[in-house]
């Protein structure tokens, strides 16, 4: 088994990350056997019906892992399980926002959990095939999936009756080609169809003309994969976790400069501090926090004085942040903030799928800007156009969420980290310490 | 569906449900800027430039384009997030875009310089250097592409791909990298090429055949009807000088609904030919219009069946009126050949012609309410092309099923569901014969649209047309004849939309060009009005002729829409009209005709032959804005 | 920018077997695709995969075939191909070092890696191949594996924790021309994949991905099917 970095084992909080750690558990008969793995799918298809699944998952409380944070029962709801015709259910496996790790770390350990998890969700929205939408570099996750996609079929469990159940299931897979934008859920979808992936105008949702035109339940791997515990203890029991408006936990991938870094579970509410400092082992020996991004690379950042903030959605919200991806990405002091700023702004801009105009334009806007400030050719005028562009990607200007990212990138590091900006472009100077080899 | 109450910028309105507020706006002349919208094709809110501030909504400005109007919708275009949401979009597009006005050919008519104006900030912010591209690049021998001017609205890729169904036009890359190329650099080859230069919201496109010709505040303009086919799209024609400079589409929804193809775009340059027949010769020598007149009357009179009479595809209603006099009079008996026709006869109702087909022909405009479509024994893209992408409007918008039966592939096989009958050539009528019972016609769920040609000769017509006919009414639909020259139907319905051999003629007399297979080698006397020089006319009398645009009159198109032409550009003395022409001819011929004009001619002809049923004058569009 | 891989494609000649730039078997697997999917578009992707796979990258001719083996026009494909960065338009070498620098990885030392593979692979840019034909980088965005930066991709599997000394291993290996390492000798920190490659049937169309091409250093890939032309 390869090296786990991250939470496993037995412990109050492991809902996902429970038994990972045993041995060959991405093999069926491990997983049935010393996880428990598909009680929770015998119990769906054989003791509930749809409608009490998606309530279960509504009590839960569950909200989307990927990125949005949508409440996942309300998003279930939306699917019309009696309308004619086929549905889908499908799987946002692109992880691709910078900094998270979780769903590969899932894939790679228990891919039977996503597996159960999507049988259910299909089960419970009226759809008989899912297909899991997988970035094309995940080479490893892939081929590990699809053993256990065609175990599970061996088993019985995806077909045409499903545990002696008239209700075909089936499971396909689709690889991504290397664009993050596909990531987004329409743009998936544009992938999905065999397109140039770009964002759709919304509405219509998914939920009603989705992929191929079908209404389709698009959820994060992480999402779906939380599910079997909601099925198999109840909705009411994860609600318990966490806190009110984010119940249960989380997988946060911790990377970046800290000691430990690694994909831990963390229970909804708990501190940065806990996760960075006490999980991760905190920076290395000498080094401060200087920053961190909360959720992946998209959420605006916050300093270390605000190490103390929750990791719950709302205390995120307020701290002018977001969940996000989960992904925490830690920087010491002795990186440079406009430096890494331009380095996320190049990410965008090359990821951009250039739909939109601001977005298409603005992001490769601020990449240059950022470049004439790095060369020492900067001026207030630079940071004047930053901030334009930082406002001009914000706030519906955009398509997708991309281009907000951009700008809070901007405007995030901006607001906390201005000093090191003017350091940069009014003086011509850099005054943190040169980049480091290796941590 | 009652309509939609909402206020746009304090004015309460009420529209029809489904109107966008982009739409909705219009209705009261509140402009809301737009690229990537445009009316005919699928909105995608892409440019972002139509931002406006609505209610109920998020607290962020939504696209105006995408949004159907709702009941008690307030929109608020002018509040600072909106104008300045516009303004900063504009800014954006700009800031890679050349400052090419000078030397770019959309200047006087650009959205985007307009928009800028209106809705635009005085300066930019922008500085440093803008993404450069090699230009211009050559799309076809028609067309030109700047890709440093385009602004990725996407029309020109969207309308390839979803009005006419192809994708030789995409777009390489993402991001800011992107830019719109023909594949592979290969020349544009679809018939259809030529909206991306009318729709195209700035300079990128643009027409290689009038690149530099002229700015649009010094062209006037006519609304015409194209004369290259029997659809009869409305066009505008552009004159300067007393030179056609160019052809675009003057959007007729029941007709072409703002499409034209690259023949009635491209094909006007030989208006503007300098070797122009300006006089009458005789012989190749210059003659007056009386001596040149009477030698052609000298040469044709009292040849019977032994003088040939050609006439061209696009010969007005007005002319194949005289014709129809002068062929019951002293032409008596000659042999016609009218060019371009196909095997279809003429609609039995008011005509000359033989025919089996009934009164009750299908509008082109009817073909969108069709659930089932046949096609027999046609390409359409080829011979209609305007009506191919109707066609394809119904399948993929409008979810209208479609059968063809045609011994190839056409471009119809594009779309998946596409049941395609492959039959052997002059089995078309076996094949509509069996198609009663086909699975898509045994509940169409509406009417049935039966669209047959001639299969090129291929094809017994009469008993095709028969086929057809009774499959109209087995289904409960309409069959629509597809005549391919310009004025076949206004021939047929003159009754000199002839179909003879003209071999062994000893005199020949060309209205138009020359016969396709040539002058025959019999005819001793040989007469033309045409508007080139031709081989041949060294040793013939010929009249100089005007063209469609200069020219009036009427065509009626293969749906039996009689539509009149509008000529941009006068006469040129010493020039004369075709019917002038054709009275003076009949008069020299003993044969008197008195005509103050066209209008009397059309007075007469509408006495006669009383269901052609003219146009009403299509709804005026701006020339060039979305 | 302005793309200069599109020369310009004779259709006329990609017709006959013999001068056909994808292998037989190859488009008969690509025309089998579209009945797979819901809808035929859908299997651009995975077709134009097949055809990266056999021959390194996508070429003009290559692309054609993929068109019109789905009857979809050559523009389509090429859009699409264009879009992603996945697929290659220019010859990659056998070996593309594909080196994540987004800010996880660059806040562990990914640019001097990069700066490494390029020293130690004899190119500047990611448009370059090594002298040898062996080897090619690119910097990438983040490959999901943030708990391992620096890290990169390269044949297929994830390499994790990486240093220069690691990076020259890698390299040293695939030029003496070993065949690949199995499990069992792994050097630390190189991530093996923990089976033996499987003899599961697959369903058409979907590839393992994960265990390398049947390809090793020194065997060299089914040749291209010589045109009559070359000299």
């Amino acid at each position: 088994m390869a090296e786990l970095r991250g939470s496993h084992g037995d412990q109050p909080n492991h809902i996902l990350t429970r038994w990972f750690g045993t041995p060959d558990l991405h093999k069926l008969e491990v997983y049935s056997s010393k996880a428990g793995g598909y009680t929770a799918l015998r119990k769906a298809l054989v003791d509930m019906a749809p409608a009490d699944i998606t309530n279960e998952v509504k009590t839960s409380g569950l909200r989307g892992r990927g990125g949005a944070g949508f409440a996942t029962g309300v998003k279930w709801g939306f699917i019309n399980r009696d309308a004619p015709g086929p549905k889908y259910v499908v799987i946002n496996a692109d992880e691709s926002e910078p900094g998270t790790s979780k769903d590969r770390y899932i894939l790679e350990n228990s891919p039977h959990l996503l597996v159960e998890g999507i049988l259910i969700a299909a089960y419970a929205v009226g759809a008989n095939q899912a297909w899991v939408y997988i970035r094309g570099e995940y080479d490893e996750p892939y081929r590990m999936l699809h053993e256990a996609i065609e175990e599970a079929r061996a088993k019985g469990y995806v077909g045409p009756k499903p545990l002696g159940k008239d209700y075909p299931l089936d499971i396909r897979l689709y690889r991504g080609h290397g664009a993050y934008i596909c990531g987004e859920e329409t743009a998936l979808l544009e992938s999905l169809e065999g397109k140039r992936a770009q964002p759709r105008s919304r509405p219509p949702f998914p939920a009603v003309k989705g992929a191929w035109g079908r209404p389709t339940l698009l959820n994060n791997v992480e999402t779906l994969c939380t599910v079997p515990w909601i099925v198999n203890n109840g909705g009411a029991a994860y609600a318990k976790l966490g806190t009110e408006k984010s119940p249960g936990t989380r997988l946060m991938s911790v990377s970046g400069n800290v000691r430990n870094p690694g994909v831990y579970e963390v229970e909804l509410g708990q501190t940065f501090r806990h996760v960075i400092m006490e999980l991760a082992g905190g920076p290395p020996e000498g080094r401060r926090v200087k920053v961190f991004w909360p959720g992946g690379s998209s959420a605006p950042v916050l300093p270390e004085s605000m190490l103390d903030t929750h990791t719950d959605m709302e205390a995120l919200a307020a701290a002018r942040s977001m969940g996000g991806s989960g992904g925490v990405i830690v920087m010491d002091d002795s990186h440079c903030v406009v430096r890494a700023a331009h380095r996320l702004l190049k990410f965008y801009a090359h990821e951009s799928c250039g739909k939109c105009t601001p977005c298409r334009i603005g992001q490769d806007w601020a990449v240059r800007t950022y470049e004439r400030i790095l060369a020492g050719e900067g001026s207030q005028v630079e940071l004047d156009i930053l901030q334009r562009v930082s406002d001009g990607l914000q706030n519906g200007r955009c398509l997708c969420g991309l281009g907000d990212s951009g700008g809070w990138v901007i405007d995030s590091t901006l607001r906390h980290f201005r000093d090191e900006y003017e350091d940069h472009a009014l003086r011509h100077e850099c005054n943190v310490g040169k980049v480091m080899a290796s941590a | 569906m009652p309509d939609v109450n909402l206020t746009i910028d304090g004015h309460k309105i009420a529209v029809p449900a489904g109107t966008l507020v982009v739409e909705a706006a219009k209705t009261i002349g509140i402009e809301i800027p737009v690229f990537c919208y445009h009316h005919k094709l699928d909105p995608v809110g892409a440019c972002r430039l139509c931002l406006v501030e609505m209610t109920p909504g998020p607290p962020r400005p939504q696209t105006a384009c995408t949004t159907p109007v709702a009941e008690g919708m307030v929109v608020k275009t002018q509040t600072a997030m909106a104008v300045q949401a516009r303004a900063d979009i504009l800014e954006f597009e700009l800031a890679n875009h050349p400052l090419d006005c000078p030397v770019c050919d959309k200047g006087g008519e650009c959205p985007l310089q307009d928009f800028t104006f209106r809705h635009g900030y005085p300066t930019s912010r922008i500085d440093g250097p803008r993404l450069h591209f090699k230009k211009p690049i050559p799309l076809s021998d028609k067309i030109a592409l700047d890709r440093e001017r385009c602004v990725l609205c996407y029309r020109c890729t969207r309308y390839y791909d979803e009005i006419a169904w192809e994708q030789e036009l995409t777009t390489d890359e993402r991001g800011v990298q992107s830019f719109i190329t023909s594949q592979f650099e290969q020349p544009l080859k679809s018939i259809f090429s030529g909206n991306i230069i009318d729709l195209c919201p700035v300079g990128a496109l643009t027409s290689r055949v009038w690149r530099f010709e002229s700015r649009p505040w010094d062209m006037t303009h006519t609304a015409s009807v194209c004369s290259k086919c029997a659809v009869g799209c409305s066009v505008t024609l552009w004159q300067r000088r007393g030179q056609l400079v160019r052809v675009t589409s003057h959007e007729n929804d029941d007709i072409d609904e703002g499409w034209i193809c690259d023949r009635g775009r491209f094909d006007y340059t030989d208006v503007n030919d300098p070797s122009r027949l300006r006089t009458p010769t005789i012989k190749g020598a210059r003659a007056t219009w009386a001596d040149a007149i009477n030698a052609v009357a000298g040469g044709i009179k009292g040849k019977g069946a032994k003088l040939g009479v050609s006439l061209p595809q696009d010969i007005t209603n007005e002319e194949a009126f005289l014709f129809r006099k002068l062929l019951d009079g002293p032409l008596k008996g000659a042999k016609v050949k009218m060019h371009g026709r196909t095997a279809i006869p003429g609609p039995a109702n008011g005509s000359r012609a033989q025919g089996a087909l009934p009164e009750s022909l299908m509008r082109i405009r009817e073909i969108d309410d069709a659930r089932v479509i046949v096609v027999v024994a046609s390409d359409l893209e080829h011979d209609v092309p305007i009506v191919d992408l109707r066609v394809k409007k119904a399948i993929s918008k409008r979810g209208a099923k479609l059968i063809v039966v045609y011994p190839d592939s056409v471009d119809l096989d594009r779309h998946p569901g596409t049941v395609h009958i492959r039959n052997a050539p002059g089995s078309a009528a076996a094949e509509v014969r069996k198609l009663a019972s086909h699975e898509l016609l045994r509940d169409p769920g509406g009417p049935v649209a039966i669209l047959f040609g001639d299969g090129y000769g291929g094809e017994d017509i009469d008993d095709l047309a028969s086929a057809c006919g009774d499959l109209a009414r087995k289904v409960g639909g309409k069959e629509m004849a597809l005549y391919r020259a310009t004025n076949e139907r206004g021939a047929l319905a003159a009754g000199v939309a002839g179909w003879d051999k003209l071999d062994g003629v000893e005199a020949l007399f060309s209205w138009g060009p020359p016969p396709t297979a040539g002058i025959p080698k019999s005819a001793k006397f040989s007469a033309s009005w045409d508007h080139l020089p031709r081989a041949g006319h060294e040793a013939a009398v010929v009249l100089p002729a005007t063209t469609f645009a200069e020219r009036q009159g009427s065509y009626t198109n293969l749906e039996g829409t009689v539509q009149f032409l509008r000529p941009p550009i006068p006469v040129p003395a010493p020039l004369k009209e075709g019917w002038e022409v054709l009275c003076e001819l009949a008069a020299a011929l003993g044969l008197h005709l008195d005509y103050a004009g066209v209008v009397p001619i059309q007075r007469e002809m509408a006495l006669q032959t009383p269901d052609l049923e003219p146009a009403p004058p299509p709804v005026l569009v701006g020339p060039a804005h979305p | 920018m302005n793309s200069p891989r599109t020369k310009s494609v004779p259709r006329e000649s990609a017709g006959t077997p013999l001068n056909t730039a994808l292998s037989a078997h190859v488009l008969d697997e690509i025309k089998e695709l579209p009945a797979k999917y819901p809808q035929p578009r859908s299997a651009v992707m995975p077709a134009l995969d097949l055809a990266q796979e056999e021959l390194g990258h996508l070429t003009p001719e290559a692309m054609t075939e993929v068109a019109e083996a789905l009857q979809l026009d050559p523009g389509y494909v090429e859009g699409v191909a264009t879009f992603y960065s996945l697929f290659h338009l220019e010859p990659v070498g056998r070996h593309r070092f594909y080196v994540c620098t987004n800010l996880s990885c660059m806040l562990r030392g990914a640019n001097e890696i990069v700066d490494h593979v390029k020293r130690s692979i004899g190119v500047e840019r990611a448009d370059q191949v090594s002298a040898d034909g062996l080897f090619s980088f690119e910097e990438v965005e983040c490959l999901g594996a943030c708990e391992f930066a620096p890290m990169m991709r390269l044949d297929h599997r994830f390499h994790y924790d990486l240093t220069a000394e690691r990076i020259d291993a890698l390299i040293a290996q695939r030029r003496s021309s070993l065949p690949p390492l199995t499990p069992a000798l792994s050097p630390e920190g190189e991530r093996e994949i923990a089976k033996p490659k499987r003899e599961t049937a697959k369903p058409k169309g979907e590839r393992e991905a994960a265990t390398p091409k049947k390809v090793t250093a020194e065997r060299p890939r089914a040749p291209r099917k010589k045109k009559a032309a070359d000299g």
